[in-house]
Formats: structure tokens, C-alpha cells, sequence
């Protein structure tokens, strides 16, 4: 299974980024000022949430719009991946009853997208934390690792999630509550290491994988201090089981999405 | 040319499940479970193709000829028995795979083409090629939701054409566009197809065409063959059948 993944990789990868790449120009072309709502959106909702946790909560959080800011990132990248990938199949349906391709690619291919837009995104965390006059520490470079494990994870359900919403028709409805649950537990707008005690504070932050990202992306990149290193090689081996379960389903059913639709 | 085989078929078979997708809404509210009807579209098909040779299929519809196709260009895995390619490359030609709207014509051909597995380099190779064979003048720069039905096809059927496979195999595809570039289209076949490397199956309900073009003739009946052999011998047979 491995071999055949990275020939497919090897044979599929230039398709994924060429049209993750017209994908992201097409958008742009249809109307001049989309890429402009590339950072709108998380700015706007930044701003959204800052007002609800600043103003009503009384959050006395510091650097709180980075804080959001990066939160609603990491989320937007995961969320959109993993929503998109229920339906992926049923909207490449001229693709996948036409040619061969291993179904992942189509979530790669998303992926890069997506990812593209989260590095805009970061570009703008990264102009807030100099104007906020941020200290930076060479925990920054902790983003590698987790990064990593994001994009497995989210690589790896993704996978698992395309594969379920092929054969279940209303797989979409229910993976909106659970995302919509998993946000809010994900401490987006508000910090679970700081409102919360233990027991509750260390199961929400190593049960969830996404808050535990996300926490350690702010650790690293904001108040200088170490991620989760302990949480974060868990879920790495978790997500990496995740992908080679999600692979393994999609190439032993892949040939019977076309004959469901 | 008896001498290497292109394609190797043994005891397809082919079935398609109904009612197959299920809903957590339905399975909470429906105790008893839908009985599976389960539908065979090809039934225990065997044969070879030569290299070189043209295999025209012929069949009433929904006999499994494109289900057939489709198998042996690998979007669907059998459900019983093997596809022998040996090695050789293989491409349905069909109208359209992943087209862009927003995207030019030009960004579409390299779209296209590595969809079918071509590298971007030798996509762009072939596209001043392409492109004078669409014939589609400065609307290949344009974005591809301003062409006409006919241009659509036309760009569709220029890069299969043109982004060439060991085995080809065409679903339908004989009438594209106005009659010029009908005519054009067909002459890029018989050229295509003549080329005596090539192997070529071509489903068509066209008689006179798989008359004209193939060196040989597979009728397929309700998923099993019925008859195979030269196109002289099986095309009148079925034409009386059809009748």
C-alpha cells in the first residue's frame, strides 16, 4: 500500500498543485476583489470575536486579537478540509466517472488550497505581532513539527470522512454539529488553559487535537513558552494511523464510488 | 499481428448494487432494511485484443458496452475476474474531464491533459498542436464558460485526440461539433486508429462506421457476447437483429 501511494503521489502530485493552483486563480479572475476576502474573513470574524470576548466577557487575555486570530486559522484550515472532503466525490462526479484518480488527490488538492490561504493568513498574524511588538523566542520554530501534524490530521480524516460520504447521504448534516461542536471546544475565542482547572483543562486540551494545536501554536508564537510536547507526539502517531486507515479505505472502495452515484 | 497482445480480458463481471446509500435519518426511522437488488451489468466476459487491432462493440443499450469501457480503463475495479493491460497505457476518450469555467481554454489543455495522467511538460509540447487542431481561434484564450456547447466539445475531443495512449478506447464520441469539424474529427480517427501500434476498442451504435474502421466486432447481449468476429460476419447479424 505504501509503494502504490507514493507512485500515485509521484504520478498525481503535479495535477493536485497545478489545480489547486487554477483553482485559486479562477477565484481571483471571477471577481477581482475575492482574494481580498481571503483576509477579510478571518479578519472580520477576528474582530467579531474580539468584540464578544473583550467588551461583553471582560477576557483579559493578552494579545487578544493574535490570540483569535490564530485560533480561527489553524480551525478554518481543518473545518474547511473536513467539511469539503463529505461531498468531495459527489461534486467531482465529471472527473471521477471519467478518469482514474486516486480519490485522495482530490482532498490534496483542496488541501494545497486551503493551506495557501492559511499561509496569507499567517502572513497577517505575523504583521499583528509586530505591530503588538510581540517577542518572538526560537520556540517559533515549533510550528514545523505541529504543522506536520495538522496536516496529516487533517489529511488523515479527510480521508476517512470522503469515504463515509459517498455511501451515507446525510453524512453532511451531522459533520456540521460535530464541527460546530468541536469549535467551540476547541478554545478559539477564549483560553482553556486559563479558564479552566484541571481535570477538565488537561481532557480538553489532550482530548481534542485541534485545541491541543492550536494551544501550542499560540504558546510557540505568542507568549513564548513550549508547546505541548508530550500531546503533540500523540496525536502525531494518532493522525498518522488516521491517514494509513483513511488511504487504506479509499484505495479498497475507491472503484465503487462511481457505480453509487 | 497476431504476434502481441494489447488487452487481455477474462470472466469480467460487473455488478452494480441499488439502493445503496444509506441515510442515518432513514436507518433510525426505518426498522426493516432495504432488501439490496443487485444488477449485473457484464456477465462473465472474456476475450483479447492484439496490439494493433480496432475492436468495435456493438450492442443494444444497456447490454454493459460503457460499463465495460469504463472498466477496462480502470475507473471501476471488476467485481469478478481480470483486466490484462501489459503494460500499456490507456485512455478513455471522453468529452470534457475536468474542466475549469473560470479557466482559459489553454489552462484547461494542461488541466485536462495531466488528469489523464500526462506530465505538464509534454502536455505543453503538444499544445500548439492542440490547439491548431480545435481550431477555436481567439477563444482559446477566453475562459471556457464563454464557449458554445460545440467549442466545449470540440477543445474536449482535441486533447484526447491529440495526448495519445497505447489503447485508446471511445464511447460515442465519432460526432463532435459542426459538420467540418465532424468530418475533421473523424479523418484524426481513422488516422489515429490506423496507426498499427495503436490499439483501439470504439462502442458505437454507427454500423456503417464500425464497418468502415475496425478489424474486428464484439455484440454484446444483456452482459455476455454474443457474437465476435469480423466486422463482415457479425455486423449483418445484428443489424437483422436489431431490426
Amino acid at each position: 500500500m505504501l509503494n502504490r501511494f507514493i507512485s500515485d503521489m509521484k504520478k498525481y502530485f503535479s495535477y493536485a498543485k497545478y489545480s489547486a493552483k487554477s483553482d485559486l486563480k479562477s477565484e481571483v479572475a471571477s471577481s477581482y476583489l475575492n482574494w481580498l476576502w481571503w483576509i477579510l474573513d478571518p479578519l472580520l470574524f477576528m474582530l467579531v470575536y474580539t468584540f464578544i470576548a473583550v467588551i461583553i466577557f471582560r477576557s483579559k487575555t493578552q494579545y487578544f486579537p493574535i490570540f483569535v486570530f490564530v485560533g480561527l486559522t489553524l480551525w478554518n484550515f481543518f473545518n474547511k478540509n473536513v467539511q469539503g472532503s463529505v461531498k468531495m466525490v459527489r461534486q467531482n462526479s465529471s472527473i471521477v466517472s471519467k478518469v482514474y484518480i486516486p480519490k485522495y488527490i482530490l482532498i490534496l488538492q483542496k488541501m494545497l488550497e486551503n493551506g495557501f490561504k492559511m499561509m496569507i493568513s499567517f502572513l497577517l498574524v505575523f504583521i499583528m505581532m509586530v505591530l503588538y511588538r510581540v517577542p518572538v523566542t526560537w520556540n517559533v520554530l515549533y510550528l514545523i513539527p505541529i504543522f506536520i501534524v495538522l496536516v496529516m490530521l487533517t489529511f488523515g480524516l479527510s480521508c476517512i470522512v470522503l469515504h463515509f460520504g459517498v455511501f451515507v447521504d446525510d453524512l453532511h448534516n451531522v459533520m456540521i454539529v460535530v464541527l460546530r461542536l468541536m469549535f467551540y471546544m476547541s478554545g478559539i475565542f477564549y483560553s482553556i488553559g486559563n479558564r479552566l482547572q484541571d481535570p477538565y483543562k488537561s481532557i480538553m486540551i489532550y482530548g481534542n487535537p485541534m485545541s491541543l494545536l492550536i494551544e501550542s501554536t499560540r504558546n510557540c508564537l505568542i507568549y513564548s513558552s513550549l508547546p505541548y510536547r508530550i500531546g503533540l507526539a500523540g496525536w502525531g502517531v494518532v493522525s498518522l494511523i488516521l491517514c494509513m486507515i483513511g488511504i487504506k479505505l479509499i484505495y479498497s472502495y475507491e472503484n465503487s464510488y462511481v457505480k453509487v452515484m | 499481428m497476431e504476434d502481441k497482445i494489447a488487452l487481455e480480458v477474462k470472466d469480467l463481471r460487473i455488478r452494480y448494487k441499488c439502493l445503496n446509500t444509506f441515510s442515518i435519518r432513514k436507518s433510525l426511522f426505518t426498522l426493516k432494511k432495504a432488501d439490496e437488488i443487485v444488477f449485473e451489468a457484464v456477465r462473465g466476459v472474456s476475450f483479447t485484443v492484439p496490439k494493433g487491432e480496432i475492436l468495435g462493440i456493438v450492442g443494444k443499450n444497456g447490454s454493459g458496452k460503457s460499463t465495460m469501457l469504463r472498466a477496462v480503463a480502470g475507473i471501476f475495479s471488476p467485481d469478478e475476474g481480470f483486466i490484462d493491460l501489459h503494460g500499456n497505457s490507456v485512455s478513455l476518450l471522453s468529452i470534457g474531464v475536468g474542466f475549469q469555467r473560470e479557466l482559459t481554454g489553454r489552462e484547461n489543455i494542461v488541466l485536462s491533459g495531466m488528469l489523464l495522467g500526462f506530465s505538464e511538460e509534454l502536455v505543453r509540447s503538444k499544445m500548439d498542436e492542440i490547439i491548431s487542431f480545435a481550431n477555436l481561434g481567439e477563444f482559446i484564450d477566453m475562459p471556457v464558460r464563454t464557449y458554445s456547447s460545440g467549442m466545449h466539445s470540440k477543445l474536449a475531443f482535441s486533447i484526447t485526440a491529440i495526448l495519445e495512449a497505447d489503447i485508446m478506447l471511445i464511447d460515442e464520441v465519432l460526432s463532435v461539433g459542426d459538420a467540418k469539424f465532424k468530418k475533421k474529427s473523424y479523418n484524426k480517427m481513422k488516422e489515429l486508429i490506423s496507426d498499427n501500434e495503436r490499439t483501439v476498442l470504439i462502442v458505437s451504435h454507427a454500423t456503417e462506421t464500425l464497418e468502415e474502421l475496425c478489424t474486428s466486432v464484439l455484440w454484446l447481449h444483456d452482459g455476455e457476447i454474443r457474437m465476435m468476429g469480423r466486422p463482415s460476419e457479425v455486423l449483418p447479424v445484428y443489424e437483422n437483429f436489431m431490426s
